[in-house]
C-alpha cells in the first residue's frame, strides 16, 4: 500500500540544513493498522505529511498503492490524494461555516461525483459514524468526539485506500478517545489501511504494528502478537494477491 | 464546480459581515463614480446618428480678410455667408442639402382668443427632415417646390403642437409668424438628438438642452427677412438694408451636405475647392485657406462639444476607482488570511492550487457582483448630482442597458483584479503547516 525506500527530507534555509528524515524505509501492507510513535521532533509529522502528499521529499522513492509519486505535479498529487487518501487530524479541521453534510461533501466535490452519488456517500459515511441524523448541524454544535467522527466520515466518504491519522485522539478525553479508536478499528476491520501517529502508548500497542521513529529514521518495528489486525492484514494481503 | 464555488462565495459574504460590507461599499462607490461620469461622457460624446454620421457633412469656407491673419490659423467663424449658402444649396452636390439658421419670434394661433406664444426654431431647407431622419407624428415635410415658391408653410415640434392644440392634429391649420401667414404641414414626433448636432451654434438651450419648436423654409425666412437668433460675424463694411446684409461677407448660416458614400465626399470636397477657386477669382477668400469638410463626429470634435473637463472627470473617477481597488486588495488580504486553515483542509482533501485559485477568485467576483448591485443606485445618484451641477446636462438621460452591463462588468472585473494578489497568496498556503497549527 505504502512503500518508502531510502527516503530523505531536508529543510534548508540560507544558514541551516535540517534533516527531518534520512534513509527512511517503511512498507505498509494493504489492510494493516500501523501506529507511528516517537519523541517530538523525531520526524513523525514530516513522515505523515509526505505520506499524505502534502509535502515533497528530497530524495529516495515513495510508492503509494503502486504509484511512484516522485516528480508528480500539483494537479496529479492532488488527484491522487483525493482518490487514495483520507485524513484525520488532531484538531478535527472541519470548516466551521459548512454543515456536517457540506463538510463531508468537500472531498467528493473534488472527485467529481454527481449530486446523487455524493448524497448517497455522505449519508452512508455519516451513518457509519452514527451522525446521520445531524447532517444539517454545524461543527460548533457538536462535542469534540462528535466533530472527530465527522472528520472520520469526511475521510471515509471517498472510500480511501489509506487513512492517515495525526493524533486523532489528542484533543479528546479518555472516553471519547476510546470511542474514536474503536471506530478506527472497525474501519480497519472493513479493509481500510490505517497509518496513525500517536503519543499515546496505550493506543500504539492496540495497532497491529508500531513504527518508532527517532531522528528521522525508523528505529525499530514492533510487531505485536497475532491479533484481529493480523487476521485482517492477512485477509487483505491474500485478497490483493489474488 | 463554478456553481459550488459561487455558492461558497455567497456564503462567504456572511462570514464577516462588517468586512464584507466595507469591501462591497468601497467597490460600489468606486464603480458608481466611474460609471456615472462615464455615462455622462458617453451621452455627451455619443454619435447622434451613427448609421449615417459619416455621410452628413458640414463645409467650412474661410472668407476672412488678410488683416491680422496668420497663415494656418482657423477661420474667424464657423458659419458661412448667405451668398455661399445659396450657391452651395443650388450646387446639386450630394443627394440632399440644407441651410440651417436659428429663428425666434411670437407665433399667433388662428383663434384670436389664444395667446401669442414665443417660440424658437430653425429656418431650413426641405431636405433637412430627410437628412436628419426626423420622425413625423402628423403630416410631413414641405416640398422642394414649396422651397422654390418661398411658401408660407411650417412644421411644429410635438411639444409646440401640444402647447397650442393639445392632442389634436393641427395639420392644415394656419398660424401667424413674423406678421406672415403659415400653414402647418407637419408635426414632428418627439425628437431630441443629443448633442443637438444639426444646429449646435444656437442661442436656444445649448448643445444638450432645449428644443426647436418650429421649422420654416429657409427661402421663406429670407423672403420675410426673418432675423437670426444666433451669432453673426461681420469683418467688412455692410451696406445698410437686408439685401446689403445678404450680399455682405457676414457669416451667420450653417450648411449641411448629405453624401451618397465616402467617395461622394471626395466629389463634394473637389467641388468646394473649385467653388472657392472661382470665388477667389472674383476677389473673395483672400486667405486661400484649406476648404474643410467635416462629418458629424468630426464636426462635434471640431466644436469641442465635449469639454475637456468632462474627460478629466472620467480620468479622475477612474483614479478614484483605483484607490478603491487598492483598499479592496487590503481588505481581501485580511479576509483571506484568516482562511488559511480552510485552504489547508481543502488542499488535504484533494483541492489543487488551481482549484483553490478558482474558488477564491469566484468568491471575489461575488463581492464584485454585490458591489455592482449597490453601485447601480449610487451611479444614478452620482449622475443626478452631476446633472444638478450643470443645466447643460439636465437632459442627460438615465442609464441604458449598456451602461447597466458596464456597471456590473466593471465591478466584477475590478473585484477580480483586486482579488488576484490575495487569491494568489491563498494558493501559496502550505497545507501541512496549517493542518498542524489547528
Amino acid at each position: 500500500m505504502l512503500r518508502m525506500n531510502n527516503l530523505s527530507k531536508v529543510y534548508r534555509t540560507h544558514m541551516i540544513e535540517t534533516h527531518a528524515l534520512r534513509g527512511f524505509e517503511i512498507h505498509v501492507k494493504e489492510g494493516e493498522f500501523v501506529t507511528v510513535t516517537g519523541p517530538s521532533g523525531s520526524g513523525k509529522t514530516t513522515f505523515l505529511n509526505i505520506a499524505g502528499l502534502l509535502e515533497e521529499f528530497t530524495g529516495g522513492d515513495y510508492l503509494l498503492d503502486g504509484v511512484n509519486v516522485k516528480g508528480m505535479d500539483d494537479n496529479a498529487r492532488s488527484r491522487l490524494r483525493n482518490e487514495k487518501l483520507g485524513f484525520i487530524f488532531q484538531g478535527f479541521n472541519l470548516i466551521p461555516d459548512l454543515s456536517l453534510f457540506d463538510n463531508v461533501d468537500v472531498p467528493l466535490r473534488y472527485r467529481g461525483f454527481n449530486a446523487a452519488e455524493r448524497k448517497e456517500r455522505i449519508e452512508d459515511a455519516l451513518g457509519q459514524v452514527g451522525l446521520a441524523s445531524r447532517m444539517k448541524h454545524y461543527p460548533a454544535e457538536l462535542s469534540g468526539g462528535q466533530q472527530q467522527r465527522v472528520a472520520i466520515a469526511r475521510a471515509l466518504a471517498g472510500s480511501p485506500k489509506l487513512l492517515l491519522a495525526d493524533e486523532p485522539t489528542g484533543n479528546l478525553d479518555t472516553q471519547m478517545a476510546r470511542s474514536v479508536m474503536e471506530l478506527l478499528e472497525e474501519i480497519n476491520a472493513r479493509g481500510t489501511t490505517i497509518l496513525m501517529v500517536t503519543h499515546d502508548p496505550e493506543l500504539a500497542v492496540r495497532a497491529q504494528r508500531n513504527v518508532h521513529i527517532i531522528d528521522g529514521q525508523v528505529s525499530d518495528l514492533v510487531r505485536k502478537t497475532p491479533s484481529l489486525f493480523d487476521a485482517n492484514a492477512a485477509h487483505h494481503a491474500a485478497a490483493a494477491a489474488s | 464546480m463554478f456553481k459550488y464555488y459561487f455558492m461558497l462565495g455567497v456564503r462567504s459574504l456572511r462570514r464577516n459581515p462588517a468586512l464584507t460590507a466595507l469591501m462591497v461599499l468601497t467597490l460600489a462607490v468606486g464603480v458608481a463614480a466611474s460609471v456615472s461620469t462615464l455615462t455622462i461622457l458617453q451621452v455627451m460624446s455619443g454619435n447622434p446618428i451613427p448609421h449615417k454620421s459619416d455621410r452628413l457633412l458640414v463645409p467650412l469656407l474661410d472668407n476672412g480678410s488678410l488683416k491680422g491673419y496668420v497663415p494656418g490659423a482657423k477661420p474667424d467663424d464657423i458659419q458661412m455667408t448667405y451668398r455661399d449658402a445659396a450657391n452651395l444649396l443650388a450646387s446639386k452636390q450630394g443627394p440632399r442639402r440644407t441651410v440651417v439658421y436659428g429663428i425666434e419670434g411670437g407665433i399667433e394661433p388662428e383663434r384670436a382668443d389664444l395667446p401669442v406664444v414665443e417660440v424658437s426654431g430653425l429656418a431650413v431647407s426641405s431636405d433637412y427632415f430627410a437628412m436628419f431622419e426626423t420622425p413625423f407624428l402628423y403630416g410631413g415635410a414641405w416640398s422642394e417646390k414649396e422651397d422654390g415658391n418661398k411658401a408660407g408653410v411650417i412644421v411644429l415640434s410635438r411639444l409646440q403642437s401640444e402647447k397650442m392644440y393639445g392632442k389634436a392634429n393641427p395639420v392644415g391649420k394656419h398660424v401667424r409668424l413674423h406678421s406672415n401667414d403659415f400653414q402647418i404641414v407637419g408635426v414632428l414626433d418627439t425628437w431630441n438628438p443629443i448633442p443637438r448636432y444639426t444646429h449646435l451654434l444656437n442661442g436656444n438651450g445649448g448643445s444638450f438642452n432645449g428644443e426647436d419648436g418650429i421649422f420654416i423654409p429657409f427661402s421663406t425666412a429670407i423672403r420675410i427677412e426673418f432675423g437670426q437668433s444666433g451669432s453673426t460675424t461681420c469683418n467688412d463694411h455692410v451696406t445698410p438694408g437686408y439685401q446689403g446684409f445678404l450680399d455682405s461677407e457676414c457669416t451667420w448660416l450653417q450648411f449641411w451636405f448629405e453624401s451618397k458614400s465616402a467617395s461622394d465626399r471626395v466629389a463634394i470636397q473637389n467641388y468646394l475647392n473649385a467653388y472657392a477657386g472661382e470665388q477667389r477669382k472674383l476677389g473673395r477668400f483672400p486667405r486661400n485657406s484649406e476648404n474643410k469638410l467635416y462629418n458629424v463626429t468630426e464636426w462635434l470634435d471640431y466644436l469641442g462639444v465635449v469639454r475637456s473637463d468632462s474627460k478629466l472627470s472620467v480620468w479622475l473617477s477612474f483614479g478614484f476607482l483605483l484607490l478603491c481597488l487598492v483598499n479592496t486588495v487590503g481588505l481581501l488580504l485580511a479576509k483571506f488570511s484568516v482562511r488559511a486553515s480552510e485552504v489547508g483542509v481543502r488542499r488535504a482533501l484533494g483541492a489543487s492550487r488551481a482549484e483553490i485559485f478558482k474558488q477564491f477568485l469566484i468568491e471575489t467576483a461575488v463581492v464584485g457582483l454585490a458591489g455592482g448591485l449597490l453601485g447601480l443606485p449610487l451611479s444614478f445618484l452620482g449622475m443626478r448630482i452631476i446633472a444638478d451641477q450643470s443645466a447643460n446636462l439636465s437632459v442627460v438621460p438615465g442609464m441604458d442597458w449598456m451602461m447597466l452591463g458596464i456597471t456590473f462588468l466593471l465591478s466584477v472585473s475590478a473585484s477580480i483584479l483586486a482579488g488576484l494578489l490575495p487569491t494568489w497568496r491563498a494558493c501559496q498556503v502550505t497545507p501541512a503547516l496549517q493542518l498542524k497549527s489547528q
